[in-house]
């Protein structure tokens, strides 16, 4: 019940951020900024431009798909860093705190309004998917789940990580380091480029390990915007790549709230 | 009988991270606070009140000492299921208004959803909102958000209730209104824990005072005690004429005259013998109680320049 009614009110919070909403309208002034190339393609497709054309499409939806995901990534690390934050900002806190309240409940309570935020945003991403398949006459295809669970394990990630380095850091501090972790772990990915010292690629494959390398999550491995068959996955490939991002958050948010437990809970 | 506040050699020192400056917020504080008590607790700003208040509800903790709230560490949820809490300039959610606020905190308080039903017209009308419970917060005058802090600190029928500056910002009727308030909960048993700079509304209230000044406690007691200054008590007459006031004199007595009559200082001692013949020789004694000093006297002795009351 605790749990409940704290996620809610941070949910509802969230709604009314101004800081999000405004964020929520640029993304979608982008997003059908970037829709217009996409109908012109469509409307210049011609039966002898028709495999170029659907190149371009696919080049495209990819793209906005892409940047919808890293986007989302970036708004999992702001909200989970502002949650607490917000509080602390307006003293609100004390006020809940002096409630037969446990801090870990709270800091739980908060990143599970958060997770909601993020529920709904990839609930849009994948309607988003869906769409912008259907606008450049292809279909998606992949497993419905695929598309919910993989992104929001990635999203709790991101989110553990920030509500960590929240309750030592501001929020854009917090943010801006989530961010650089992110991008370090994109760069440590392998990938065709290896270093050729053995301490160098030791280094990476060290920090692959360590860093949230959320690439690892990404549900494009499983995601096919085009007509062929979709890359069949095992079910034990699915549970060991959701248990080790499940993990690493888990691991994160117990982090966090073992430092909340031990910060001053005053108005700042 | 089990102390409700128990402070026991308790010291605390803010230290920032850069550049290590340690600034001591309290030190070897030591007090007590009983079932069904009224304390109030004093100090200029920067006396160490809001540092106290925070340890006592497990927001910060303190480098040393015991602290005891109901028997229970600082911060420990069945300590804090029974206390009511109204912190200095209430913050809460702005886009809620007052029946959501406190159908949210009844939630995390956990209070049936039954009993808030019932319990949230009741306290709204306690505190006087009527009419304003649908109103968001964030349009809420001051005075009116505090007001709302008290009735939400009340919502869990709390056996202690923690008061830091609870009258702040509300107009002379407001403060009123919530000494009435708080008269109801004393005469009901409940213990306040009452941190204000209103010396007057202290001295009404409580039965207990704690001072403190720059970390430090300077005095705490029964309220009685501490302005009690000795066994000398005035009394009040009309009509003495000046042969009696010249015997009156001459028992050691300080006779002042006044608008309304004359006023007798005399020793504890005496006092029913200078009745027994002011009644005897005709005068009207209208009065008869013991001297004591206003706590605001007491509160600048002690502290002084230390700051602002």
């Amino acid at each position: 019940m605790k749990l409940r009614t704290i996620a809610l009110n941070t949910f509802g919070i969230f709604l009314r951020d101004r800081l999000l909403i405004i964020f929520g309208a640029l993304f979608l002034c982008v997003i059908l900024l970037m829709m217009t190339p996409l109908l012109t393609l469509k409307g210049r497709t011609t039966a002898s431009n028709m495999e170029g054309m659907q190149a371009y499409v696919l080049q495209l939806v990819a793209m906005i798909m892409y940047m919808v995901s890293g986007a989302g990534s970036l708004l999992a690390a702001w909200a989970a860093a502002d949650a607490v934050h917000t509080e602390m900002k307006s003293g609100t806190i004390l006020a809940v705190m002096a409630r037969p309240v446990k801090r870990w409940e709270f800091m739980l309570g908060k990143y599970l309004g958060v997770l909601l935020l993020m529920a709904c945003y990839v609930v849009a991403m994948v309607g988003l998917s869906f769409l912008l398949a259907w606008i450049g006459g292809q279909r998606v295809q992949s497993t419905l789940w695929v598309l919910f669970v993989y992104p929001m394990v990635r999203y709790a990630i991101y989110a553990s990580l920030a509500a960590l380095v929240a309750t030592v850091a501001h929020p854009v501090i917090t943010w801006a380091f989530t961010l650089l972790l992110g991008v370090g772990a994109t760069i440590v990915a392998p990938g065709p480029d290896e270093p050729v010292s053995w301490i160098g690629r030791w280094i990476k494959t060290a920090l692959y390990y360590v860093l949230p390398s959320t690439n690892f999550l990404s549900e494009d491995r499983f995601l096919v915007i085009k007509h062929a068959a979709l890359r069949q996955t095992h079910w034990g490939e699915h549970a060991i790549t959701l248990l080790y991002g499940l993990d690493y958050a888990l691991v994160l948010l117990l982090l966090a709230m073992w430092s909340f437990h031990y910060r001053s809970l005053k108005r700042d | 009988m089990t102390a409700t506040i128990e402070f026991n050699r308790v010291s605390k020192t803010y230290r920032r991270l850069l550049g290590g400056m340690r600034v001591p917020a309290l030190n070897d504080v030591s007090f007590q606070v009983m079932p069904g008590e009224v304390c109030g607790f004093l100090g200029p700003n920067g006396a160490g009140k809001t540092t106290s208040i925070s340890i006592l509800m497990g927001f910060i903790y303190a480098d040393w000492g015991r602290i005891r709230v109901l028997g229970h560490e600082p911060g420990d949820i069945s300590a804090k299921a029974r206390i009511g809490f109204v912190p200095e300039n209430f913050a809460f959610y702005k886009h809620l208004n007052a029946e959501k606020l406190l159908r949210f905190h009844a939630r995390i308080a956990g209070v049936a959803e039954d009993r808030t039903n019932a319990l949230i017209p009741e306290l709204i009308a306690k505190v006087k909102l009527n009419g304003y419970e649908k109103l968001k917060i964030g349009r809420y005058s001051r005075g009116m958000v505090q007001r709302l802090g008290i009735a939400q600190s009340l919502l869990a029928d709390p056996d202690l209730l923690v008061m830091d500056e609870p009258t702040s910002g509300l107009d002379p009727s407001g403060r009123k209104e919530v000494r009435d308030v708080i008269l109801s909960l004393k005469a009901s048993g409940k213990t306040i824990f009452l941190s204000s700079h209103l010396l007057a509304e202290v001295e009404q209230i409580c039965d207990q005072v704690v001072i403190v000044n720059r970390g430090h406690l300077v005095r705490t007691g029964a309220m009685q005690q501490l302005l009690a200054t000795g066994d000398q008590v005035e009394i009040l007459a009309s009509g003495v004429n000046e042969e009696v006031q010249l015997l009156l004199q001459e028992r050691g007595a300080t006779v002042e005259t006044l608008p309304s009559g004359v006023r007798i200082l005399v020793a504890g001692a005496y006092k029913r013998e200078i009745v027994e013949r002011l009644w005897a020789a005709g005068f009207d004694v209208l009065s008869l109680r013991p001297v004591k000093g206003s706590l605001e006297e007491l509160y600048m002795t002690l502290v002084g320049g230390g700051g602002a009351a």
